[in-house]
């Protein structure tokens, strides 16, 4: 079995101080995780457009390079070369700004990945991950909620209504799953006692069974998958770029290098979430390993459940169709964050004695009931106000007080040229 | 005490990642054509002109989300130092934690009784405005370069 953790909390390769050896180790594991990055993510966009073509009957690129793998590539050249349009009733500074806001975090969420186990290279304990902070996977939760930035302001900043109506769908769809990704995220630290990635990668070490899957249940997995699937705005979540409905989405008014950085961050999003998917519930790096080259086989393990994950996504993408908004909505409000709520204080309770576990238990039920009853109050008050309405009339929810009728719209107002 | 120090890779990530990104607008500005015309510029309406202004104002509905989802992110962030100390806490954290989750709870029952996070409109009711026969592709849609227009 590798050792895949220290025992003592906070990177180790700083317990001797800080050195030019050191920050000789800090650059090169830098750019290896940037060069590899964007590998990855050429080879990720090469990976979905093929499986999606195989599930679809057909070929996918097959003309750039062996099996089509360098077609990433030559797309990105072709986009270097196109026209970069700034719409004359843009937010210039903030336009260009937004894809920035997407791409930084992008880049920055895969630093708290522990890739592999520890290696020790000139005398000085290195972890095979890019940082280790010990805020661990509050520092994932920080870097995807200014995500929402870039999503947000592209759209506001664009003077354009389809990628504003996006932007805004993106941004409440995106705050609403990052509770009930944040009280999954709380589930998985109650067993390992630390924020830090490496710990609870560490506490899931040794056996299959004691992954954060099968310990906590297969609950917390499942919430956080969705939820993650939301935050990304991967289908069928992929709301904010609804092309039936709203064109592109927030990246609309976006062209050339501009949408690229977008793309971008887009995928690297995705491999990343795998990644992490993996290291909350899989056991990130752990696997039988074999005496030959013993750091190398906590990497591969690393690699083949990512890739798993990857291709669990490209899968869901093929194969459901987008949702619908409300549907969307109440399934982040009043099925996840209640369910991952309730699950957290079950296994609190177990933690602490059976007993205690099955009382809430049955205090979640009562409290599922209730949430049911609540729904069915709420949808009698809707009808009642239905009731009341005059024939003709649009109307729109204004608020927990009650309704109130707008007024009619004209679907169709001519503007006087 | 060098906690600092394990953000320096992130710090140095991020100055390559806005390296990167930067040099890719550069290289952009240098290789592509720049050659904008009026209707490239509009706002994206598959070369129509816009009938509706790009809106200032979006449903209440949006802002009450965010309102709510402040509620639950702090219980989340409350929910974390908990969770790490769990095991030391006994009792006492798991009675605590329930007693914080219902009052929690008991708000979030009243949302949803309220009608706070039901989406969509109560009645989908289009109103009658009578010119259905006079709306034609040809009547309503102006196009970018067509005779009659205006605006382009």
């Amino acid at each position: 079995m590798p050792v895949l953790a220290t025992a003592d909390l906070g990177d180790p390769l700083f317990s001797h101080g800080f050195g030019l050896a050191v920050f000789v180790i800090i650059l090169v594991k830098v750019l290896v995780a940037f060069g590899a990055l964007l590998v990855s993510v050429m080879l990720m966009i090469w990976f979905e457009r093929k499986v999606i073509s195989d599930m679809q009957n057909r070929i996918g690129p097959n003309r750039a390079g062996p099996f089509g793998l360098l077609q990433t590539l030559a797309d990105g050249t072709k986009l270097f070369f196109k026209e970069d349009l700034l719409p004359n009733r843009a937010d210039k500074f903030v336009f260009r700004l937004a894809p920035l806001l997407s791409l930084v975090p992008a880049f920055l969420m895969f630093a708290i990945v522990p890739v592999g186990g520890v290696v020790d290279i000139a005398n000085h304990v290195v972890e095979l991950q890019v940082a280790d902070p010990p805020i661990g996977i509050l520092f994932m939760l920080l870097v995807s909620s200014i995500g929402v930035y870039g999503v947000m302001l592209a759209g506001w900043a664009s003077g354009s209504k389809y990628p504003l109506l996006g932007s805004i769908r993106a941004s409440a769809q995106m705050i609403s799953y990052e509770a009930a990704m944040g009280l999954s995220v709380v589930i998985v630290i109650l067993e390992s006692h630390a924020l830090s990635t490496r710990a609870i990668v560490a506490s899931q070490a040794q056996h299959f069974w004691q992954w954060n899957v099968l310990r906590l249940g297969i609950v917390p997995f499942v919430i956080f998958f969705i939820a993650s699937t939301a935050e990304l705005n991967r289908p069928p979540f992929d709301l904010a770029e609804g092309e039936s409905e709203l064109g592109g989405g927030f990246h609309t008014e976006y062209s050339s290098i501009r949408f690229a950085l977008f793309f971008l961050a887009e995928f690297m999003n995705t491999i990343t979430m795998s990644a992490i998917v993996v290291t909350l519930f899989f056991g990130g790096p752990d696997g039988p390993g074999f005496h030959v080259l013993p750091w190398l086989w906590p990497i591969l393990w690393f690699l083949g459940k990512t890739t798993v994950f990857c291709y669990i996504q490209v899968w869901i993408r093929a194969s459901l169709p987008r949702m619908r908004y409300d549907q969307l909505m109440n399934l982040g409000w009043k099925q996840l964050i209640p369910l991952s709520l309730v699950w957290l204080l079950i296994v609190a309770a177990m933690m602490y004695s059976v007993a205690w576990g099955f009382a809430v238990a049955v205090g979640s039920i009562v409290a599922f009931l209730l949430i049911t009853r609540a729904g069915r109050v709420s949808a009698y008050r809707r009808k009642e106000a239905e009731k009341s309405l005059p024939v003709g009339r649009a109307v729109s929810l204004q608020g927990p007080t009650g309704l109130v009728t707008g007024e009619s719209v004209a679907p169709y107002e001519e503007t006087k040229g | 005490m060098g906690s600092l120090n394990s953000y320096l890779p992130i710090f140095l990530l991020a100055v390559l990642a806005v390296a990167f990104a930067a040099l890719s607008l550069v290289a952009s500005k240098l290789l592509a054509p720049k050659r904008p015309t009026v209707a490239k510029e509009e706002p994206y309406e598959c070369g129509i002109v816009p009938t509706y202004e790009p809106p200032r104002r979006f449903p209440v509905r949006f802002y009450l989300v965010a309102m709510i989802f402040v509620i639950f992110d702090v219980e989340v962030i409350f929910l974390f130092p908990f969770a790490v100390i769990y095991n030391q806490l006994g009792r006492f954290g798991l009675v605590e934690i329930i007693v914080f989750a219902l009052a929690v709870f008991f708000s979030f029952i009243y949302l949803i009784a309220n009608g706070a996070l039901d989406w969509g409109p109560v009645k989908a009711t289009k109103p009658n405005i009578g010119d259905g026969a006079m709306r034609t592709t040809r009547g309503t849609v102006r196009r970018y370069g067509s005779k009659d227009n205006k605006a382009a």
